[in-house]
């Protein structure tokens, strides 16, 4: 069945986890004769790829602290950062109408059509002399699958590089890697672009691709009870660190008391196996280490209180302490 | 060809070693259009897994699939070997399994490689 209808959907929320249960939504209902475009926004945010490591790819400790957020996708591929300035983009359709080369087209004659000269790099991302502004990523789930990218406006590059920039050469992970790229904003290329003027461009695009009018969805119009449980599942914590990928982790630092190496192997986001080594005389610690961090969440708050366990047992706060900073520091 | 073997038309291929044990894995088709991959999900063992549900997924350059079991059971083994290197499918898609179910209590809609065949041809 071809495309006969377009749809589209504009949302206004920001929250990250809703806009993923809607993009969710829209794949489970979408009809074997159309192609539904939807145009979405996240306020702060890191998106990793299905089979990525969170603690790998993004500097997760800075990023909560700064109030973004951390999303894992459905689609495949690398880490991506995402706010105001970027605008997401969806083609939800069947496979018989799937065609990764109609639907970059839309994008790619949105852009030119802002006077800005637009082409496809690779596989998968669309760039601007040589410089990366739109990645994309795919998924499908028995006959519907969805395509789906950014467009970098006029995003805050120094966020960028601050929360995807990770140097952790300690951390050995199964799953996948992101590969670094030189990126551009478009505003760049044309000073006066909108977030609003692309959208419309989009739109535009889009019906002259396929050849009919599009027709708006209402968000409104949507079962909020849905929407509502995949929001809770695109932010629960098994979802977004407690996924079965299994990696290990090596923290070492030299204190005055000795040095500390603690040797951390986490799966499903929990430590499954923990060594510790050290050349302190304080051994007592050191054995308890193993027995109170294995069990415990791959976070800084649940080791944390794992530690604080140990200080009750055996005392040795100036030790513990040292320990916490490190994985405070670290994790 | 054996007996034994069967597919599915979202392209498993299923190998009874027994009336109740199969090993299941993806079709040479589907590892052909998924083109190379880059990670595969599996289920753990003792895992439940159902005929016509999602029991892996698999991440290849093009996209993310979801791979359907085509019997219901539970899972005796998983292929490790696959976690480390996920192209093993793509040299071989009939050898790479991804996992051993037992206790097969259902078996969904099987196809004869014949019928398979014919399937894909379209």
């Amino acid at each position: 069945m071809t495309v006969r209808r377009l749809r589209y959907c504009i949302t206004n929320e920001t929250y990250p986890y809703r806009n993923l249960a809607l993009e969710e939504y829209l794949l489970h209902n979408v009809a074997e004769d159309e192609c539904i475009l939807y145009l979405w926004q996240n306020e702060k945010t890191v998106v990793i790829g299905r089979n990525q490591n969170p603690w790998k790819e993004c500097k997760v400790k800075e990023l909560n602290e700064d109030g973004g957020r951390l999303v894992r996708r459905l689609s495949g591929g690398g880490a991506v950062y995402h706010d105001l300035g970027n605008l997401n983009f969806t083609f939800v359709l069947t496979k018989e109408n799937y065609n990764v080369d109609r639907q970059l087209d839309v994008i790619i004659r949105a852009v030119n059509g802002l006077g800005i000269e637009a082409e496809r790099s690779g596989r998968n991302d669309i760039t601007v002399c040589g410089r990366k502004f739109s990645g994309n990523a795919f998924y499908s789930e028995g006959i519907k699958c969805y395509h789906h990218g950014t467009i970098l406006v006029d995003a805050d590059m120094s966020n960028l590089s601050k929360y995807l920039n990770v140097s952790k050469t300690k951390l050995v992970s199964k799953g996948v890697d992101s590969v670094r790229t030189r990126v551009a904003n478009l505003k760049e290329y044309r000073p006066d672009l909108t977030i609003n003027m692309l959208k419309e461009e989009l739109l535009k695009a889009f019906g002259e691709t396929y050849g009919h009018v599009p027709v708006r969805i209402m968000e409104e119009d949507l079962p909020q009870d849905a929407l509502k449980a995949g929001e809770k599942k695109f932010s629960s914590w098994e979802w977004i660190y407690g996924r079965k990928i299994e990696f290990s982790d090596n923290l070492e630092r030299r204190f005055d008391w000795g040095d500390i190496e603690l040797q951390l192997v986490v799966e499903g986001g929990i430590i499954r196996d923990c060594r510790a080594y050290s050349d302190s005389l304080d051994i007592d610690i050191f054995g308890l280490l193993p027995k109170y961090l294995s069990g415990c969440r791959f976070t800084p708050e649940d080791m944390e209180k794992a530690l604080r366990r140990i200080e009750t047992e055996i005392g040795n706060a100036r030790i513990i302490e040292d320990i916490i900073r490190l994985i405070n520091e670290e994790v | 060809m054996s007996k034994e073997l069967y597919f599915t038309k979202t392209h498993e291929w299923v190998r009874f070693i027994d009336e109740t044990t199969a090993r299941v894995g993806i079709t040479e088709f589907a590892q052909g259009e998924l083109g190379d991959l880059v990670f595969i999900n599996l289920p753990e063992k003792g895992d439940e897994v159902i005929a016509g549900e999602s029991f892996a997924d698999v991440e290849s350059v093009k996209a993310v699939s979801n791979v359907y079991s085509p019997v219901s059971g539970t899972v005796r083994a998983v292929n490790e070997n696959l976690l480390d290197q996920p192209e093993l499918v793509n040299m071989d898609a009939m050898e790479a399994w991804f996992i051993e179910v037992e206790n097969i209590s259902e078996k969904g809609e099987l196809l004869t490689e014949e019928e398979y065949m014919k399937l894909i041809e379209e």
